[in-house]
């Protein structure tokens, strides 16, 4: 039995059939639309569109409010899924990669290899099941005209070349013929945004998108700092909807079972007389993702810091960005000390063992 | 736009007039929740109605990365790419200056950043297959007078410098009646040139490659230290407006930038510490380029047939589809050309 107050109907509807004396969908859909706009008062086109509402939210339970709730025993279960980076220490670090239905954000300076991890994830959530992989698509949302397709052409070959030397059984087998540069290129849907307008737009039209192509496991907005950054003069206005996307993003990551993953620019900032760079747009915007994950250099090596996240501890571990992607760093030994990983993508990779591909045309 | 373009029921766009939104773009501001609430409307109706607001303001609809490697995209990236003239430097750079986005030229003075912006206003002018765009360019100096003379001499040894490129190509170009040049004196001048008189000559199809030699002078040298706020408010509305015509024209950009001290920061270990000079403009700037790239004269000296240069490096900071590599360049009577790696210590880095 569902109140009519907590129906998904307009307010005047609801309080015109509360006055008439109706509490439960139940009761509604019983009756005939002309009875309906009879006795609640509504004109015929409204009880019709009030009958509709009310047996959607009856058999549909993703619409609207009307949604079922998960038992915990569901989430972990959904939660154990996650994107693996190709980074294994990263991965380590991470607690498996990055998890499916929720939101993390990744910082740095240009050029520390935030596009470079992004693209890394489009390619690897697409690694078919057998591989340990999720065999899913992803979506790529470009604001700064940073997606050069050339270079996740590189990528993806890489990728394919680096199961392809995996032992297959007849299993593995048949799903590399299908894993191939060209279906990865496929899989990978991009959009590109000129200003937050366009952002604002994109993502209001992304649930219907996912609901049709029910097997992207992945978003990505880079950068999402980028369009929010310019023609700002109230800041005021720029909280309001970055809070507004914020939700949006946490509800496509829960509602499909995506893992949304938005990249942010780093500024410099005076605190107590000295200058330090922190990640933009404000300090309460550092509250939206669930696991921050800042990109910085230490001295000429690359660094990830999980610096907020509700399930792992604080550290930092090296990695590098080769002509194949993003990678171990070279110098962590995979040895004694390395943690033995299970899944064959992120294991062991050194660049350099790998065929080296030709750079440029 | 107007409420009036949205294929809705009238009963919505009623609605929504009548709670006071006057802009169609207003609509994507606010949540479902509020939306319901100003208009009253019911759930789904507010979900009608954001969608089509929505699809109004998407200017393209996805595409799959497939589609636009084939090319098949060619508003998104017409695969073409600005030859700088030279095999070697093309090969850094991966064929070349990306048509969009902000690429940056950094350097010390006497590096080299002048003679290869020089050199891509001419290798744009050639047709496509040659590398170029076949149309000119427009030059914006801020700091030093245009180097006519020097433009003078790259033309007149360019059959020199493109022999892949038939002598009867290179003569039919007019390299100087299409090379445009700008001066601004002050910001205010520099702005107006930005989203006046640049997208005039992109409308009228005169130009496709446009160079700032230097983004750094002005915004260096108009703003005092304590007015780093109001600096970078500017700096922010200069890259946006260049941004733009960016995308709108797919028109290359060139920003030549000079060098700095790296500034003491607290925490620097968000910088690779390298490199002891860096871009000028800081963090604010630096979050607006797409490619950067860096020039530095190195000492000695390097001889090609009868001539001398001092050797030059030309190195990808960072840049979203290259490695960080570099090469080593010369400047040479006809033109800046790069030199094969030579088997020492520096080859690697």
């Amino acid at each position: 039995m569902k109140p009519v107050s907590a129906s998904p109907l307009s307010p005047s509807v609801k309080v015109k059939l509360l006055n008439a004396g109706f509490h439960t969908s139940e009761e509604l859909l019983q009756l005939k639309p002309l009875q309906l706009s009879k006795e609640g008062g509504l004109s015929l086109e409204e009880a019709l569109e009030v009958q509709q509402i009310l047996s959607r939210g009856v058999d549909q339970p993703g619409e609207g409010g009307a949604r079922i709730g998960l038992t915990a025993l569901e989430l972990l279960q959904q939660e154990e899924r996650s994107i693996v980076t190709f980074c294994s220490q990263l991965d380590t670090a991470l607690g498996g990669g990055i998890p499916l239905g929720r939101t993390s954000e990744v910082c740095g300076t240009p050029g520390v290899g935030k596009t470079q991890l992004c693209l890394q994830l489009c390619i690897d959530v697409q690694i078919p099941e057998c591989f340990g992989g999720l065999g899913g698509q992803a979506v790529f949302v470009d604001t700064e005209g940073s997606l050069v397709v050339q270079r996740v052409a590189d990528m993806a070959h890489a990728a394919v070349q680096h199961c392809s030397l995996q032992d297959h059984d007849s299993e593995q087998q048949e799903a590399m013929k299908d894993f191939t540069t060209e279906n990865i290129l496929d899989h990978l849907y991009l959009m590109r945004c000129h200003d937050y307008v366009e952002l604002l737009a994109q993502v209001q039209l992304l649930p219907d998108f996912l609901v049709r192509n029910s097997k992207v496991r992945l978003l990505v907005i880079d950068s999402l700092a980028f369009p929010f950054r310019r023609h700002f003069e109230d800041l005021s206005v720029r909280t309001r909807l970055l809070n507004g996307l914020a939700q949006q993003l946490i509800q496509i990551a829960s509602q499909h079972r995506v893992a949304v993953v938005w990249t942010n620019q780093m500024t410099s900032q005076v605190r107590s007389g000295q200058w330090e760079l922190v990640p933009a747009l404000g300090e309460s915007w550092g509250h939206s993702a669930t696991q921050r994950l800042l990109l910085h250099w230490s001295g000429t090596q690359r660094q990830a810091s999980v610096f907020k996240s509700p399930s792992n501890t604080e550290r930092s571990v090296p990695y590098s960005v080769t002509q194949h992607g993003f990678r171990d760093a070279p110098h962590a030994s995979p040895g004694a000390s390395g943690p033995p990983r299970r899944e064959a993508p992120s294991g062991g990779l050194s660049g350099s063992k790998r065929p080296r591909m030709q750079e440029g045309q | 736009m107007s409420l009036e373009q949205l294929e809705l029921n009238p009963r919505i766009i009623i609605a929504v007039k009548n709670a006071n939104i006057g802009a169609a773009g207003d609509i994507l501001k606010f949540s479902g929740p509020d939306l319901q609430r100003l208009t009253r409307l019911s759930v789904s109706d507010v979900h009608h109605l954001q969608t089509a607001v929505a699809a109004m303001f998407r200017k393209n609809p996805p595409v799959s990365a497939l589609q636009l490697y084939r090319g098949e995209c060619p508003e998104w990236d017409c695969g073409l790419r600005v030859s700088l003239g030279c095999p070697v430097l093309d090969g850094v750079l991966r064929g070349g200056l990306l048509p969009w986005g902000l690429t940056e030229l950094a350097g010390p003075s006497g590096a080299g950043k002048s003679q290869l912006a020089l050199q891509l206003c001419l290798s744009v002018q050639y047709p496509a297959q040659y590398g170029g765009l076949g149309s000119g360019a427009l030059y914006i100096c801020t700091e030093d007078s245009f180097p006519i003379r020097r433009l003078k001499q790259l033309q007149a040894e360019q059959p020199c410098l493109r022999r892949d490129v038939p002598p009867e190509v290179v003569s039919s170009i007019c390299f100087s009646d299409n090379i445009y040049v700008e001066h601004a004196a002050d910001l205010e001048a520099l702005m107006e040139c930005v989203s006046q008189r640049v997208p005039v000559l992109l409308a009228q199809g005169l130009i496709r490659l446009l160079v700032v030699d230097s983004v750094a002078a002005l915004f260096r040298s108009e703003f005092q230290a304590d007015q780093g706020l109001e600096r970078s408010r500017h700096l922010m509305a200069f890259a946006s407006a260049l941004h733009k015509l960016s995308s709108a024209y797919q028109l290359p950009i060139l920003c030549v930038n000079q060098v700095g001290w790296v500034r003491k920061l607290v925490n620097t270990f968000l910088l690779p510490v390298d490199s002891k000079v860096l871009p000028a403009l800081g963090m604010a700037w630096a979050n607006q380029v797409t490619v950067r790239l860096m020039v530095t004269r190195l000492p000695g000296v390097v001889s090609m047939e009868t001539q001398s240069s001092a050797p030059r490096r030309l190195e990808v900071v960072f840049a979203p589809h290259l490695a960080r590599d570099s090469c080593f360049f010369g400047v040479w009577r006809e033109g800046t050309r790069g030199l094969p790696p030579p088997p020492t210590q520096d080859a690697s880095s």
